[in-house]
């Protein structure tokens, strides 16, 4: 059956739970592959400092290319920690950039940068989602990557000395969570001036794979909570790894949909929403370093329709394609979901 | 009244699990003015303290902080102890080289190996984190290391472990090093697709699966 809705019609659609001609499918993180960059004619490490190049393979290759509902820049998680103030090494051609050198010790009282808007690949990005809103604005829906308030805080002092902090200091961490969602709030506004429809919150380091479930509602969901209530638009929160015993306190940060990976028992988190009345689309679970990496188009055909079975709403890979990742096997989330 | 070496010991394990670093300290002090085993201290005190941290870890009743602390505790106590240990009574330790996959600069998962394989009395050698493939190889071969423990935490560097596989495979090295690789993204699949000897779910695993290769 060929498509009677647009991409951004179907995923707004998706989002509030409406009808649709056929299952969403998106990238909620990062879908840029060796062979996309081949294909587009734009490649890493240009595509991380260059406006255009990034519009050209996030743009056409998610719209076009892959045929994605949505697409998103940027492909890395560092651009927050490198404008306040952290070196950053290099990807090169085939690897994301990496934060060399954290900006902050624990005990240092960081203050948010006022020129924050001017500083490293922020404009970057910013300028390549109005480049991609130009000109796919009205058949996908365009969206903005920021990283959550407790991942950037992470990235401003390092994992192990901020999760150590919030034991022996945690008076001293709340600054730097202060500064992480100031500098998510004012990336996230950006974006938003520059066109965005929405945003994509990775709070990669929010997951029950790093902390508490405790640890997460007092240092991670307000924050999450706060931000998106205050960036005003449609908020698609990703986080990796387990989420079980938090799936209703995600909920209630007031994000449009949760994105999620299979560590996630999306049957339970399902049936407890709707006991609750709740209703939020849950987006996943495509397994980026198990069937959409290794798999044929016919097994990730499956998979799309094992995850739509199990209740998934809107299909994602469960986090971001490894850059290695078959162009076709990507497609073939997109045509799983055709003939579902 | 002195305690006994055993009820020490078990103090010690105790004050690894409750995370309270002070109290290992004065424990491990203890350990040495009364003259008592500073190497059975370890192995009976902090390594079984830590061990239970693992398993309350796999039960999901600790987390990755939880274990940093008890980590914290345990290096602690070994800083006071190690000078005390009778060198002849410790034998040769297996060595094994931990790092993290170039590209990734996230060691979490890699410290938290690194110090369960110490307290299991491992001779860890730490390649560091954004280790090329190369650097793995050539410290395992000047160490003399068996195994290579290698942890990657973003599905966008872990492509980078199969250069790792191949280059042991290249230099004839296949059997003489094994890998055992882990991390968030990394699955059993991945591991077996890439050629990896062993895949470890965490960091309790990782000491399990060295003991099972080592035989010990």
């Amino acid at each position: 059956m060929s498509d009677t809705m647009t991409g951004r019609e179907r995923l707004l659609k998706a989002l509030k739970g409406e009808p649709t001609d056929r299952p969403s499918v998106i990238s909620a993180c990062q879908y840029a592959t060796y062979e996309l960059m081949d294909a587009v004619g734009a490649s890493w490490p240009e595509a991380h400092r260059d406006a255009e190049l990034m519009a050209t393979l996030s743009g056409k290759g998610g719209a076009e290319v892959i045929g994605l509902d949505a697409i998103r820049a940027p492909y890395c998680q560092t651009i927050e920690a490198e404008a306040l103030g952290a070196k950053i090494k290099s990807g090169g051609k085939t690897h994301i950039p990496s934060i060399a050198e954290h900006p902050y010790k624990v005990d240092d009282v960081p203050e948010f940068p006022d020129d924050f808007l001017t500083r490293g690949r922020v404009p970057v990005a910013v300028k390549a989602v109005s480049l991609m809103k130009e000109k796919y604005g009205d058949q996908v829906l365009v969206m903005g990557g920021i990283g959550g308030p407790f991942s950037i805080a992470n990235s401003l002092i390092g994992i192990t000395p901020f999760l150590k902090a919030m034991f022996k200091t945690p008076d001293k961490i709340q600054p730097f969570l202060e500064m992480g969602y100031q500098a998510a709030l004012t990336f996230g506004k950006a974006y938003i001036e520059a066109g965005a429809d929405a945003i994509v919150i990775e709070d990669m380091m929010a997951s029950l794979d790093m902390i508490s479930p405790k640890n997460y509602r007092q240092l991670a969901q307000p924050y999450e909570k706060k931000l998106i209530a205050d960036l005003g638009v449609p908020v698609i929160l990703h986080i990796c790894g387990k989420l079980d015993k938090v799936m209703l306190d995600i909920a209630d940060t007031g994000c449009a949909g949760i994105s999620v990976e299979s560590a996630v028992n999306i049957p339970a988190a399902k049936a407890a929403y709707k006991e609750k009345g709740i209703r939020l689309p849950i987006i996943g679970d495509i397994s980026p370093s198990g069937v959409l990496l290794n798999g044929t188009p016919d097994e990730i055909k499956d998979a799309v329709h094992d995850a739509l079975a199990r209740g998934v709403d809107i299909i994602s890979p469960g986090c971001a394609a490894a850059p290695s990742t078959p162009l076709a096997n990507l497609k073939a989330m997109v045509e799983g979901a055709k003939d579902a | 009244m002195a305690k006994s070496a055993e009820e020490l010991n078990k103090a010690l394990a105790d004050a690894v699990v409750d995370m309270d670093e002070d109290l290992v300290a004065d424990l491990a002090n203890e350990v040495v003015d009364n003259g008592y085993d500073a190497l059975n201290a370890i192995d009976q005190g902090l390594a079984k303290g830590m061990d239970e941290a693992g398993k309350l870890f796999e039960e999901e009743e600790y987390f990755v902080p939880e274990l940093l602390m008890c980590s914290d505790a345990v290096n602690t106590g070994i800083d006071i102890l190690k000078p005390h240990i009778h060198m002849e009574a410790a034998g040769e330790k297996h060595k094994i080289v931990v790092g993290v996959i170039e590209g990734d600069t996230h060691d979490i998962g890699k410290n938290l190996v690194k110090v369960m394989l110490s307290s299991a009395n491992f001779d860890v050698i730490d390649a560091g984190r954004d280790v090329p493939p190369a650097v793995f190889v050539d410290t395992a071969v000047k160490e003399g290391a068996q195994i290579i423990m290698i942890a990657a935490l973003m599905t966008t560097t872990m492509d980078k472990i199969g250069d790792t596989i191949n280059l042991i495979k290249e230099r004839g090295l296949e059997g003489k090093i094994k890998v055992v690789i882990g991390g968030a993204p990394i699955s059993p699949a991945f591991a077996k697709k890439v050629g990896a000897d062993a895949y470890s779910i965490n960091a309790n695993a990782a000491v399990r699966i060295a003991r099972e290769m080592l035989n010990c």
